[in-house]
């Protein structure tokens, strides 16, 4: 069983060495029930391994690093908005109407203009169902985010009432929150 | 040790080559987040482990040199996965290095390295080690290399995995 073990420790060693992608998770179903022994084995090899020289999917990764954590989560999993939009329909089983709506606030969700914290539970399955993250990492903080002030405009001139223009109707009352409201804006 | 890939980590650290840098150490960083955090988790981990690493070189930290850039790496990922089930752990502006590891088994060793192993074994066992493990040649290319025969080469190579297993578990 001890050469299970360095079976597994000395192959992904030579992977290491060979640049290859570690796949340390497999490594460890492999070690079976031994895992737990396995695993410290893994970390203390990798604390004192050289790092490898950066694959170009390496680069593409850090370079998304900028991107909201929702919309990378996605594009790894090449996946369209239209693609989590069916899922959150599907899940939180809302009218086929409701779509388009469900599309805006899931892409005011992803750019990080909706504030994450009054979504529904249930919408939120349905994300990390098929992205397969958690909800934490997907809205994790943008730690370098700090708030723009706000512009400040200067006037060249004076409000005049009179240059507007007469409105030619009643602007349309806005519609009533809904149960899409609800689920992307909470009970207000 | 380590002296060549230290100095070259920070040559990117010089000229603004954040991106390659971390792309370098991103594997290292994913597969000690598995191991540590066992499970889907640990991508999440390793995650957050870029986002504050990649916060961090873009405000410029870390380019003194004080510190080779793997020290500050495996650092993180230490902070990360022990805070990762506390509230509040990514508040924190910056992560200071140098301030005491909240735990000793985290501090990171700074001068326990693969290169390092491979200099302490017989010399024989230490040239299939190093091709082995440093340069990544398969057995056949070792064996043509070295002039030995696949048996011998199999002993030596069995030799060094106990040896490696033994090399960590200190």
């Amino acid at each position: 069983m001890t050469t299970e073990l360095e079976t597994l420790l000395d192959e992904l060693a030579r992977r290491h060495a060979r640049g290859e992608a570690l796949d340390v998770e497999a490594t460890l179903r492999q070690a079976g029930a031994r895992a737990d022994e396995l695993a410290p084995l893994i970390e203390a090899f990798l604390e004192r391994a050289p790092r490898g020289a950066p694959s170009d999917d390496a680069l593409a990764y850090v370079r998304s690093l900028d991107d909201p954590p929702l919309l990378r989560a996605r594009v790894a999993k090449a996946l369209r908005v239209d693609d989590v939009v069916d899922a959150i329909v599907t899940a939180c089983e809302l009218r086929p109407e409701a779509r388009a709506k469900v599309r805006r606030y899931y892409q005011q969700l992803e750019s990080g203009v909706l504030d994450p914290a009054p979504v529904a539970a249930s919408v939120w399955d349905a994300i990390t169902t098929l992205l397969g993250r958690s909800r934490a990492s997907l809205v994790a903080p943008r730690l370098d985010a700090k708030v723009a002030p706000s512009p400040m405009f200067r006037a060249d001139k004076l409000f005049e009432p009179s240059a507007l223009q007469a409105p030619s109707a009643r602007p349309a009352e806005p519609d009533p929150p809904d149960e899409v409201d609800a689920l992307f804006l909470g009970d207000e | 040790m380590q002296d060549a890939r230290d100095a070259e980590d920070n040559r990117l650290l010089e000229t603004g080559e954040i991106d390659l840098l971390l792309a370098g150490w991103l594997e290292t960083i994913r597969g000690r987040c598995i191991a540590r955090m066992r499970g889907p988790v640990g991508e999440d981990v390793a995650q957050a482990v870029c986002e504050r690493l990649w916060r961090e070189l873009k405000a410029g930290r870390h380019r003194d040199g004080r510190l080779p850039f793997r020290v500050i790496v495996h650092s993180v990922i230490g902070w990360v996965c022990n805070g990762w089930n506390e509230p509040g752990w990514y508040e924190s502006e910056f992560l200071e290095p140098d301030r005491a590891a909240p735990d000793e088994s985290d501090e990171v060793v700074i001068d326990v390295t693969l290169e390092q192993f491979v200099a302490t074994l017989p010399p024989g066992d230490g040239e299939v080690a190093a091709l082995l493990y440093l340069e990544g040649l398969e057995p056949a290319e070792i064996a043509e290399r070295l002039g030995k025969k696949p048996n011998a080469l199999y002993q030596a190579i069995s030799r060094n995995r106990a040896r490696l297993r033994e090399w960590l578990e200190e």
